[in-house]
């Protein structure tokens, strides 16, 4: 288990100030923010590479705070490896090794065994990331601490070493906290995810609620909500709209319904948000595209007229201009060759009442 | 579209050309200035200095005398200097700039100056050296003497070297070291050491140099038994040039075989780290 209490240090002129979170025994933490939020500075010290100035760090279920590194039963790998370059390939994966069966083991399964007899200044850092994951692994540690690790690795095997990675966590059952920048790794891999900025925890919990349920508009944008409105919100007490059926008190796991007003857009949700300013949030997978107005349950519904169409790949990316409001909705390109998108047409973006997230 | 980044004019062709055969001209000369009087000098001496080797006592005991007293010196200087140089490269603390500015000091001073200096420390008037006499240890006056001079003046360049040396290995090495299990001195000795060892050879290889080559400190000291630099001074003064020419000749040469050997590690080094 990691778990840091209001944990504060200082590396130069960069302060890591009363970070909270979790990551409980066997599961999978990672650590998003922007470049210089502080997210390996937060990785150093919890390996006591970096001392903490304050609070407490908890490691296997024990004060850690004031612990040599070597004392604390983790491993870290840096973004850069570091391999030692004075060693061979296999004395560095040997070299805080559990036993010699462990390095070989992680050797084979990170496909390290084919850069055994080359020098580690002449492997490409995607070889030499393959190489610090199997050195760390090999200690099989309590705690693996990752910064991101597949950074230079191609995507193909991006994907075979993180998959291996995984597997490794689980059947060892080893504590891990990556640092990504990648919200797709993110989700992929995260039981726990900890956003970090200026050096602050500002949100943490499970991956999924911490991307639809942002705790800011800033952290939404962050995550990559394209569709971050500002306005003002209305509690729906006796005058609920006709799709809320009976009182509104009740409703919806016992929210209540909402009504959010950004400009000429008015849009409806439920939740426990109080009256007064705030920010909606609509994560553009979440609108859906039609020529027509759709039967169905989504109840917000805006004709507009597409203004920008982007296809990356398998996604299109559509804007739509309601009334001088531009929506984003994220659809499959075979979705939107379907449907004929094209700049200029009149379309529907409808989206559910539980898709509007307000902050 | 206009570009809003003001760019300094400049300088014409005809300009540039005059500054670069101005520049030329006058890394030349200062080359020239540097290596010629080096260069006659074991031109010279050179060759009578090898020959007088075989019938020169005086001259053979002073040129072993130096290179003994300059390698005690220097491993004096590496065991007292390795730690302090590392603590300079890798810790932050209050009186740090301090603690530079005093290891720098005998660089700077005269070192008639600094050879006065330690008379003062290690004279017999002295209670330093006092205690030393008392204890069967004279200084002033005898290889020690000159041992102590050499470390004086040549031991801040190897702090200086070391230094930089320990500085360019990243941190984060040792801080992987710590984490895969390694107590602070076993990263220093397994991965810090060995990544700096270059740095730190040629360091002492430059305090040895500097060492064998000292003089104004050693004379106050210790003018007898005599090392190199003080012998060809006497002879110097005694007998005039053409008597001092040989074995300042061989002293040059014991100065530069260590630092073409740097030179040599150097390039190897820049090799292995490219």
């Amino acid at each position: 288990m990691i778990e840091c209490r209001a944990l504060s240090a200082r590396h130069g002129a960069f302060q890591l100030a009363d970070v909270s979170f979790a990551v409980p025994t066997g599961q999978y933490g990672v650590v998003i923010g922007p470049a210089g939020s502080g997210k390996t500075t937060l990785l150093e010290t919890i390996a006591g590479v970096v001392p903490a100035t304050s609070g407490q760090l908890w490691l296997h279920g024990a004060d850690a705070t004031t612990l040599a590194p070597e004392a604390r039963g983790l491993s870290l790998v840096y973004q850069h490896a570091f391999l030692f370059p004075h060693l061979s390939v296999a004395a560095n994966i040997a070299y805080g090794a559990a036993s010699a069966e462990v390095a070989e083991e992680v050797t084979r399964r990170f496909g390290a065994d084919v850069l055994a007899g080359r020098p580690v200044r002449a492997l490409s850092g995607g070889e030499r990331q393959l190489v610090a994951l199997a050195r760390a692994f090999a200690r099989r540690p309590g705690v693996v601490l990752l910064d991101e690790p597949f950074s230079a690795l191609d995507p193909r095997r991006r994907t075979i070493v993180r998959r291996e990675v995984r597997a490794l966590h689980r059947e060892w059952g080893v504590t891990t906290l990556q640092v990504t920048h990648d919200f797709t790794e993110a989700g992929l891999l995260g039981d726990v995810a900890v956003l970090l900025d200026g050096g602050r925890a500002l949100q943490s919990g499970a991956p999924d609620e911490v991307f639809r349920r942002p705790a800011s508009p800033y952290i939404a944008e962050f995550l990559g909500a394209e569709n971050v409105l500002a306005g003002a919100v209305r509690v729906l007490e006796e005058e609920a709209p006709d799709w809320l059926e009976g009182d509104p008190a009740p409703i919806a796991h016992g929210y209540r319904a909402i009504e959010f007003t950004s400009g000429p857009l008015v849009l409806y949700t439920v939740g426990d948000f109080p009256a007064g300013d705030g920010y909606a949030v609509i994560r553009a997978e979440e609108i859906v595209l039609s020529l027509e107005s759709p039967a169905g349950s989504a109840r917000n519904r805006f004709r507009g007229v597409v203004t920008e169409r982007d296809t990356l790949g398998a996604l299109t990316r559509v804007t739509v201009d309601v009334d001088g409001v531009p929506l984003v909705a994220s659809l499959t390109t075979r979705s939107a060759k379907e449907l004929s998108l094209a700049v200029g047409m009149e379309v529907t973006a409808s989206f559910k009442a539980m898709a509007v997230h307000l902050c | 579209m206009t570009s809003s980044i003001a760019v300094a004019p400049s300088p014409g062709r005809g300009l540039q050309r005059v500054i670069a055969v101005l520049a030329a001209l006058a890394s030349s000369l200062l080359l020239l200035f540097l290596a010629v009087p080096i260069g006659q000098l074991i031109g010279a001496g050179g060759a009578d200095g090898i020959r007088q080797l075989a019938s020169d006592a005086e001259l053979r005991s002073a040129l072993s005398l130096t290179a003994i007293t300059a390698t005690v010196a220097t491993l004096l200087g590496v065991l007292g200097g390795t730690p302090l140089a590392y603590l300079l490269a890798r810790r932050e603390f209050r009186g740090r700039a301090v603690l530079s500015a005093v290891l720098d000091l005998p660089l700077l001073i005269p070192h008639p100056v600094a050879g006065i200096a330690l008379l003062l420390l290690l004279g017999r008037e002295s209670a330093v050296g006092g205690t030393m006499l008392a204890a069967g240890l004279r200084v002033v006056g005898t290889p020690l003497g000159i041992v102590a001079a050499m470390l004086f003046v040549a031991a801040p360049l190897f702090i200086s070297g070391a230094r930089e040396a320990f500085a360019r290995v990243d941190p984060r090495f040792e801080a992987v070291a710590r984490t895969l299990g390694d107590p602070p001195l076993r990263a220093f000795l397994r991965i810090t050491l060995p990544l700096s060892r270059r740095g730190l050879v040629a360091s002492a290889v430059v305090m040895w140099a500097r060492a064998v080559s000292e003089f104004g400190a050693i004379v106050v000291l210790t003018y007898n038994p005599k090392v190199a630099s003080v012998l060809s001074y006497d002879r110097f003064t005694s007998f005039g040039l053409r008597e001092a020419l040989p074995v300042a000749a061989v002293l040059a040469v014991l100065a530069l075989i260590p630092l073409t050997a740097l030179r040599t590690l150097k390039g190897a080094d820049d090799g292995m780290t490219r």
